[in-house]
């Protein structure tokens, strides 16, 4: 009995001295948040070069889109230190700078002899970062320059004499047309959706949302700055938002970016708003049923000109990092030109100029030239530190307009109240 | 361990011993002896109820915190607040019933001597003991509505299943994190009724059976009032965890499709960790842990008033 | 031995309870399909869970699914354990689970032996027992955010330590309440006897009534790992590096994805379940007695 005890405690005394050994002190150590998707995976696999060319050692954290913001946010307002470099959404950017979590970079480029960013980045790509927006000062560059793109089927396009859609009235003909005839099209002879939009409450009923909206001349703020999503172009944008939606497969009020990747990978949806991170996948023969049929293409409009939304991913070094200057090195060399042509060759679109006209690329990927066009006209989100709050409660009724749960007025009034009240509180 | 037998030998020197031990050293051994557990829980529970009310009472405005009740005000017209608890309370309800009737029933039918009672016993146990969250990914992997086995299952006995899209359709998703609840925790209404039935003494089925009453009669006015204390135990823990349910909705839903399954400890979550608005997370908390309380009062003033009659 | 009574005395009042409610015959023909149904129901999913993990991934979207036919891989625990952090995951959750339960059971033991045999004056003692009892009853949610705030002070945000200190926390009310209960069955007369002959009366808690207990002492222990091995809300809000991730925490942190992983969480999370129905199955026979904290009895 006592020698079995004396056997746990030795145990258990190993178990806990290995338990408190986790904060050892490597100088050359950097730890390293990041999207898991293929953002991320681009830059963990930049990270692992980086180590084998230096002596630094990267820790990387992935975390899904839905959990990265809270663990970053918890860990730069909780003051930890556990980060000291974090891949942001360009919408998060406004919460972390205004808070004042976010290291300068300017000092930095300017230890190095820099007058500051690379004249290289995409403008619209590079004004994400400052703080305020486009002029202030800079706190983080620009890694992956997303911007949404119409993606459509060239093949059923073509088949119905379908020209690519230039406005909205035109697009939602087509889908309608497509539905209509493509009910036994699909790979495996199911139906084809005319279209597939994402509604889940939160990021993505916004996202698929705000290109219709501006289209439509809807604006989030009047120049008062009060919310007014609840303007009659609003509503008349919602409104639109859900004759689409009839063309899309069911249940699609909950759909998150999987869900549209997969109708549209299965060949069961002929358009759909979308992230450049996608094109890849539709030439792997491992996941796509649709090879080479897929176009893409810029948005299209309606009163206003089609201006895609922004979503460019961010990497920015957090006020308490503990490794700045080491962290500084890696995000100059991870941004730099060559590497972000690597990054490109991984699937994800650069923020610089001259990859976009970068021959190897534009043969490799032949939508950049639509992709540049697209990122260069986009528009970001409202740049509000409470655009997190505003998204959530925003697409919380986008999403129940879209299931039928309330009617695109009373949706869009709600929704412009509770808008008001976080704004009201903020101040 | 050693630091351990070194207190405990202290202790002893300090004569606290039984041949020298009066009443007064086993009260100081008392005092020592629960001293640590103690000093663990006001750190661990009264300090942060402590920290927790302050925080409620505060708002911060542009970097300065400042005392206010505006975010207990905020509670009565937040409508996402009571929307949440509205949820939170018909999740708990339904569930809470249908644990109830189906352990209930479970344990009445299968009180008896058989063979297979462990091998039973522990297959029943299984779903209550699995982590919360390894339960969501069970039950995401079943009710996906493309290839899960539920769809996959109905479709094979030739059902329409296009329309069960289960936790993203706004009408379904309430249901299925319900079932889901059902599934893991009914087990457990199960085993505490069937103990409680096993504690029944015989006597008074003897009387029941003397007097000629019928099984139906003997279940309602014999084993129902006596099986009384573990039917209100069970209510008791069961209310209690349904309340805070917070980890199967977040691996299941995320509260959505919509708002549609957000619960309390949900938007308390939120509120905290994604809105970093600590002081209303606060607030809201309150709410929940008097709600709590205040059922949990009810159940035990009925356990006692039994206990003392 | 006083489990042993028990036992043997409800399977008396079973078979007298059975006769007296023999008019239910009913029951005996329903018993069987009834009892099998309940297992299909309740086994069903978690064996489903065990074939995603096991399966290639044109097999886990099969339609009709593949409840047995498929040819089995363990490509996704390979890639769970070794190319991604789950093996750590498993190791925090282990060094966590085993080390919150040890000082749970030492803090909580002594506590509730004092509980049970040291009296102390104006009824301290059940007025504590009930009081440590009752901090069991908050949602966790309430001290969360002030247990956050605590931790990043003493700095231990992503420590495993930080972790080992809560669930002790959790764990002790349930100890106290459990150990005290057991020791209360126990005759006072042994241990008396015992320091009779010279034993010292923490010498005679260790010699006589330990032994004594230790089936429920183990029973607690394994209940203790259980809770702990599951907790989440708290292992989800204090760690944001893999340093302290547990396995619940890196479970949920691949079922958001973009693109979700099927069969690597379902190894992780056959893998986070196998230790925890080991243990259900060794310690079921006390299994309702620990949950419903000793409170049936009445």
């Amino acid at each position: 009995m006592r020698i079995k005890a004396g056997i746990i405690v030795c145990t258990l005394a190993l178990l806990l001295s290995g338990g408190c050994q986790s904060n050892n002190s490597g100088s050359k150590q950097l730890t390293l948040a990041v999207n898991s998707g293929v953002e991320g995976d681009a830059l963990k696999q930049a990270a692992r070069d980086y180590e084998a060319q230096t002596s630094v050692h990267i820790n990387i954290v992935e975390f899904p889109y839905a959990n990265l913001f809270e663990k970053e946010l918890i860990d730069l307002t909780a003051r930890a230190g556990a980060y000291d470099l974090i891949m942001l959404d360009d919408p998060w950017f406004p919460k972390f700078a205004s808070q004042q979590l976010l290291t300068e970079l300017t000092p930095l480029l300017q230890s190095k002899g820099l007058q500051g960013p690379d004249q290289d980045f995409v403008q619209t790509s590079i004004a994400l970062g400052r703080e305020p927006y486009e002029t202030g000062a800079l706190y983080a560059l620009p890694y992956v320059g997303n911007s949404q793109l119409l993606f459509y089927r060239k093949d059923l396009f073509a088949k119905h004499n379908l020209k690519e859609p230039a406005t909205w009235d035109e697009a939602l003909a087509a889908a309608k047309l497509i539905s209509e005839r493509e009910t036994t099209g699909a790979p495996g002879g199911g139906k084809v959706y005319g279209y597939v939009m994402r509604a889940a409450q939160g990021n993505a009923a916004v996202a698929d949302f705000m290109p219709i909206f501006w289209a439509f001349g809807g604006e989030m703020f009047d120049a008062a700055g009060k919310p007014a999503v609840n303007s009659p172009e609003g509503i008349a944008a919602l409104r639109f938002m859900l004759e689409l939606g009839k063309y899309s497969p069911p249940g699609y009020a909950s759909f998150n970016a999987d869900e549209v990747g997969a109708h549209l990978l299965q060949g069961t949806a002929a358009m759909s708003i979308n992230w450049p991170a996608w094109i890849s996948a539709f030439n792997d023969p491992s996941r796509s049923k649709v090879i080479g049929k897929m176009e893409f293409t810029s948005l299209p409009g309606a009163k206003n000109p089609g201006r895609a939304e922004i979503g460019n991913w961010l990497i920015a070094i957090p006020r308490d990092a503990t490794h700045k200057e080491a962290a500084f090195e890696f995000l100059l060399w991870a941004t730099s030109g060559e590497q972000m042509k690597r990054s490109a060759l991984r699937g994800n679109p650069p923020t610089r100029k001259s990859l976009f006209n970068d021959p190897e690329l534009v043969t490799k990927f032949q939508a950049y030239p639509a992709q540049l066009r697209s990122l260069e006209s986009s528009r970001p989100r409202p740049r509000t530190p409470f655009w997190n709050e505003i998204e959530n409660v925003f697409g919380i009724y986008l999403s129940k307009a879209n299931s039928g749960e309330l009617s695109p007025d009373d949706a869009m009034n709600q929704a412009n109240a509770e808008i008001a009240k976080i704004l009201e509180r903020g101040k | 361990m050693p630091r351990l037998r070194r207190f405990l030998n202290a202790a002893n020197k300090k004569g606290l011993g039984f041949r020298v031990s009066g009443f007064g050293s086993d009260r100081t051994l008392a005092y020592l002896l629960l001293a640590p557990t103690l000093f663990v829980l006001l750190a661990l529970s009264i300090y942060p109820l402590v920290h927790a009310i302050s925080l409620s009472l505060q708002i911060t405005s542009g970097g300065a915190a400042r005392w206010s009740l505006q975010n207990f005000g905020r509670l009565f017209s937040d409508q996402f607040f009571l929307a949440a608890l509205s949820h939170t309370l018909i999740y708990a309800l339904s569930a809470l019933t249908l644990e109830f009737l189906l352990g209930l029933a479970l344990a009445v039918l299968l009180n008896r001597q058989m063979r297979g009672r462990t091998f039973l016993r522990a297959g029943m146990l299984a779903p209550m003991m699995l982590p919360t969250v390894v339960v969501g990914v069970i039950w995401r992997l079943m009710l996906n509505p493309n290839f899960g086995a539920v769809n996959g299952t109905l479709k094979g006995i030739g059902l329409n299943t296009t329309a069960l899209t289960w936790t993203s359709s706004p009408r379904l998703a309430m249901l299925s994190v319900i079932v889901v609840d059902v599934w893991q925790w009914t087990p457990f209404m199960f085993l505490i009724l069937l103990a409680g039935l096993q504690a029944i003494p015989q006597e008074p089925y003897e009387a029941a059976m003397i007097d000629g009453s019928s099984g139906w009669q003997t279940f309602r006015h014999v084993t129902l009032p006596l099986l009384k204390p573990a039917i209100l135990v069970g209510l008791l823990l069961r209310t209690m965890d349904l309340l805070r349910v917070f980890d199967q909705v977040f691996i299941l839903t995320e509260g959505g499709p919509g708002f549609a399954t957000e619960t309390i400890s949900l938007y308390i979550y939120r509120t905290a960790f994604r809105f970093s608005n600590f002081g209303y997370a606060a607030a809201m908390s309150f709410v929940l842990l008097l709600i709590t309380n205040i059922i949990s009062a009810f159940y035990i003033r009925i356990l006692q008033a039994r206990e003392s009659g | 031995m006083p489990f042993r009574r028990a036992h043997n005395n409800w399977r008396l009042c079973l078979r007298l309870e059975d006769l007296a409610q023999a008019g239910l015959t009913m029951r005996r023909h329903l018993q069987y399909p009834l009892l099998l149904a309940v297992l299909i129901a309740t086994l069903a999913p978690i064996y489903w869970m065990l074939t995603i993990s096991l399966k290639r991934e044109v097999d886990q979207f099969a339609v009709p699914p593949r409840w047995f036919s498929f040819t089995p891989t363990l490509e996704h625990y390979s890639d769970a354990f070794l190319n991604r952090s789950f093996g750590q995951y498993l190791v925090t959750s282990i060094i966590v689970s085993v080390c919150s339960t040890f000082c749970a059971l030492v803090i909580g033991t002594l506590a509730a032996y004092a509980l049970a045999r040291l009296k102390m004056p104006g009824g301290l003692n059940r007025k504590l027992s009930l009081w440590i009892l009752s901090t069991r009853m908050f949602p966790p949610i309430v001290t969360a955010v002030p247990l956050f705030l605590m931790m990043r002070d003493l700095q231990l945000l992503n420590t495993r330590l930080s972790l080992i200190i809560l669930y002790t926390g959790f764990n002790l009310p349930f100890v106290v309440w459990m150990m005290r209960g057991f020791f209360v069955e126990v005759p006072r007369e042994l241990e008396e006897a015992a320091m009779v002959d010279g034993d010292t009366r923490l010498g005679a808690l260790r010699r006589v009534l330990l032994p004594l207990v230790a089936p429920g002492l183990a029973a607690t222990a394994v209940f203790c790992l259980i809770i702990s091995w599951n907790e989440f809300l708290f292992a989800l809000v204090l760690t944001q590096t893999d340093a302290a991730m547990t396995l619940p925490v890196g479970i949920a942190g691949r079922v958001t994805q973009y693109e979700i992983k099927w069969g690597v969480m379902s190894a992780a999370g056959v893998v986070a379940m196998l230790p925890i129905l080991v243990f259900a199955m060794v310690v079921q026979r006390y299994l309702v007695r620990g949950l419903s904290l000793g409170a049936v009895k009445g």
